[in-house]
C-alpha cells in the first residue's frame, strides 16, 4: 500500500481529493443541523402567502403588489440566509480545525495547503447552493400556485368589471411576469453568486485573524462597503478628474479591483419588481463572481501556504 | 532490521518571532540533530516547553525551520510528498465529533487516496487493531479519552505509513487505555514500523523505546541507545526465583569474602503501581 502511495501524484487541485474536503464540510454543515432554517423559511413563504396587502393601488395592482411581496420576503430571506450563513460557516471552520487540532492530522496526510482551503470554500458553497436550490424549489411552488390563483381572480374581476380584451391580457402580462419565470430563477443564481464571494472574502480574512468574531465583523463591513464602493469610485473619479489627482485615480481603481461591486447584484431587486434578467446580465455576474471567488482564494493560499500551527 | 534512514534532523533552529518590533524571537529549537532507522522506536523526551512539539512539528511541514532540514526517507519534510509515508497523531487531538469512527477512518482514508473495497478492509482491520470494533459506528463525541487517542492512533496508520509520529500518545489516558497504546507501539515496531514519539511520561518511554533523546530549552543534551544510557556499568542485578534464606546467606558471605565487590541490597523486587493496578483491574474485569 505503501509503495502504492509514493507513487500517488500530490499535485495541487487533485480534484477527488477536494471532493473528499468539500463533502466532509458539506455533512459537518449538515450535521450542525443548519438545514433546520429550511423549516424555518418554508413558514415564512408560507405566512407571507397568506398576507394581506394594503390596497394603496387600487384593486387592479392587487395581484402585482401581492406576488411582488411575496418574492421580496422570500428573497430578502434567501439573501440573508445565505450571506450570514456564508459568512459565519467559513469564519468558523477553518480556526475550529486549528483549535482542535484536526487541521494538523489532515496536512499531515499528503494534502496540499491549496486543495485544503479549495475543499473547505466549496463544501460552504455547496451547502448554500443546496439551500438555495431547496429554498427556490419550495418558492417556486408557493408563487406558482399564487400566480394562478390570482390570475383566475384577477381576471374575473377585470371582465366582470367590462375591461376590453386588450386590459384584460395586459392584466394577465403583468401577472405572470411576476410569477415563477426564469428571470426569477436567475435572481435566485445572483444571490448565490453574491455569497460566494463574500464566502472566499471570509476565506481570507479566515486565514490570518485569529478571531473568529473579527473576521465574521469585518466580513460583514466588505459585504456593505461592496454596495457603496461603486458610488464612492465615482465620486472620487470625478473629484480625481476635475483636481487631475493621480494618486485619487490609482487609489480608486485599486479599491475597485479589491472591493466587489455589489451594486451589480441589484437585478435580483430588478427581478422582484418583474423586470427580466438577461442571459447577458447572468454570464456577466458569473464571470465577475468567478474573478472574484479565484482572486480571494488564491490570495488566501498566499496568506495559509505560509502560515505556521 | 534495516539500515535505511527514516528520519534526519541536521541542525534544526526554529524561531518564533514576536510581531512586535524590539522584542527578541523566542527560539523554541536550538540546533537539533538526530537520526532514526527505519524500524526503531525513538522517544523524545524533555519538560515542557523543551521543544518536542515544535520538533516535530518541523518534521512534518507544520512549522518552517529557521535553520537547518529535516527529511523523512531522504524527502524533504516541507515537500507534500514527504508526508504520504506518515503518520501523525498530535497531543490531545479532538478530530470531527460529528463523524463515527469508522466515518473518520473512511475520511483519512480517502485524503490518502484509498477508494472502495481497500479502504473499507482498511477501516475494519484498524478499528480491529485499535479494539474499536465495537464503537465503529458511534460518532466521536461519545468516545472516551483513551478511545479518542486510539481512533487517532488509527488514522494515523490509515494508509499503513512507515513512519509513525505521536506527540504525546498516553497523555491523559487511563492506566489500562495507556497499557493498550503501548502495546500497540510494540506490536507496530514488530512489524518494523518506524515510530517517533515525544513524552514525558518517562517509564512508558523507557518501556518502549529503543532510542532515546533528551531534550532541554530546546536542545538535545543527551541522546543514545536506551540499553547503553540507562544501564549503570560498575553494577549487576541477578534476579532469582524461590531462593532459600540459606542460599541468600551463601551469596552473601561469598561476596564478603571478594575484597573488590560490595553487596549493595537484597530483598524483594517490587512491581510498579501501574502493574498492581492493571492486574487488579483485569481481576475485576472476569
Amino acid at each position: 500500500m505503501t509503495s502504492q502511495n509514493s507513487k500517488t501524484s500530490n499535485r495541487w487541485l487533485q480534484p477527488r481529493r477536494v471532493t473528499v474536503i468539500a463533502m466532509h464540510t458539506f455533512t459537518q454543515l449538515v450535521r450542525m443541523k443548519v438545514f433546520y432554517f429550511l423549516s424555518v423559511f418554508a413558514l415564512i413563504v408560507i405566512a407571507a402567502n397568506f398576507l394581506d396587502l394594503p390596497q394603496f393601488n387600487g384593486p387592479e395592482a392587487i395581484g402585482v403588489g401581492e406576488l411582488q411581496m411575496l418574492k421580496s420576503t422570500c428573497m430578502g430571506v434567501m439573501k440573508l440566509f445565505a450571506v450570514v450563513f456564508v459568512i459565519a460557516a467559513t469564519a468558523l471552520l477553518l480556526p475550529k480545525d486549528v483549535e482542535d487540532r484536526t487541521l494538523y492530522t489532515i496536512l499531515a496526510k499528503p494534502v496540499p495547503r491549496l486543495d485544503y482551503l479549495v475543499g473547505k470554500i466549496a463544501g460552504v458553497l455547496l451547502l448554500v447552493f443546496v439551500s438555495l436550490l431547496l429554498m427556490d424549489l419550495l418558492m417556486t411552488v408557493v408563487l406558482s400556485f399564487r400566480t394562478n390563483h390570482l390570475l383566475v381572480d384577477q381576471l374575473s374581476w377585470a371582465e366582470a368589471r367590462g375591461w376590453t380584451q386588450e386590459a384584460i391580457d395586459s392584466e394577465r402580462r403583468d401577472i405572470i411576469a411576476q410569477g415563477p419565470t426564469w428571470s426569477f430563477q436567475g435572481a435566485v443564481f445572483a444571490i448565490f453568486l453574491q455569497s460566494a464571494i463574500i464566502g472566499a472574502v471570509a476565506l481570507l480574512l479566515s486565514t490570518f485573524s485569529t478571531s473568529t468574531l473579527f473576521t465574521i465583523i469585518l466580513s460583514f463591513l466588505i459585504y456593505l462597503i461592496g454596495h457603496f464602493q461603486a458610488d464612492a469610485a465615482d465620486y472620487y473619479k470625478a473629484t480625481a478628474e476635475a483636481g487631475s489627482n493621480a494618486f485619487t485615480t490609482t487609489m480608486t481603481k485599486l479599491l475597485s479591483l479589491i472591493f466587489p461591486n455589489f451594486q451589480l447584484f441589484n437585478v435580483i431587486d430588478a427581478v422582484i419588481e418583474g423586470i427580466p434578467m438577461t442571459m447577458n446580465a447572468i454570464i456577466s455576474l458569473t464571470g465577475l463572481s468567478l474573478f472574484y471567488v479565484v482572486l480571494y482564494t488564491m490570495l488566501s493560499w498566499f496568506v495559509f501556504s505560509d502560515k505556521e500551527f | 532490521m534495516t539500515s535505511e534512514t527514516a528520519v534526519e534532523i541536521r541542525d534544526l533552529v526554529k524561531d518564533f518571532r514576536s510581531p512586535l518590533r524590539g522584542v527578541k524571537a523566542f527560539r523554541a529549537v536550538d540546533g537539533v540533530s538526530l537520526r532514526i532507522q527505519a524500524g526503531e522506536v525513538y522517544g523524545l523526551i524533555g519538560p515542557n516547553g523543551s521543544g518536542k512539539s515544535t520538533t516535530m512539528k518541523a518534521l512534518l511541514g507544520l512549522v518552517a525551520p529557521s535553520s537547518g532540514t529535516c527529511s523523512i526517507f531522504g524527502k524533504d519534510s516541507l515537500k507534500v510528498d514527504s508526508r504520504n509515508d506518515v503518520g501523525f497523531l498530535p497531543e490531545n487531538p479532538y478530530f470531527y465529533k460529528h463523524l463515527t469512527g469508522a466515518e473518520t477512518l473512511r475520511f483519512y482514508g480517502k485524503l490518502c487516496n484509498l477508494r472502495g473495497k481497500l479502504l473499507e478492509n482498511r477501516v475494519t482491520e484498524l478499528l480491529e487493531l485499535v479494539d474499536l470494533t465495537n464503537a465503529r459506528d458511534r460518532r466521536l463525541g461519545g468516545y472516551s479519552k483513551g478511545m479518542l487517542q486510539r481512533i487517532g492512533l488509527a488514522q494515523a496508520m490509515v494508509q499503513d505509513p512507515r513512519l509513525l509520529i505521536l506527540d504525546e500518545p498516553t497523555a491523559g489516558v487511563d492506566p489500562i487505555g495507556s497499557r493498550q497504546i503501548r502495546d500497540l507501539i510494540m506490536t507496530l515496531r514488530d512489524r518494523g514500523i518506524t515510530v517517533f514519539l515525544c513524552s514525558h511520561l518517562l517509564e512508558q518511554v523507557q518501556e518502549v523505546c529503543d532510542h532515546v533523546g533528551i531534550i532541554f530549552q530546546g536542545k538535545m543534551v543527551k541522546e543514545g541507545r536506551l540499553d547503553d544510557l540507562i544501564a549503570i556499568e560498575d553494577q549487576t542485578e541477578v534476579v532469582m526465583k524461590n531462593a532459600s534464606p540459606e542460599l541468600m546467606e551463601k551469596i552473601r558471605t561469598l561476596v564478603e569474602q571478594e575484597e573488590s565487590a560490595t553487596l549493595l541490597r537484597m530483598g524483594k523486587p517490587r512491581t510498579t503501581l501501574e502493574r498492581l493496578f492493571l492486574r487488579e483491574t483485569q481481576i475485576d474485569k472476569k
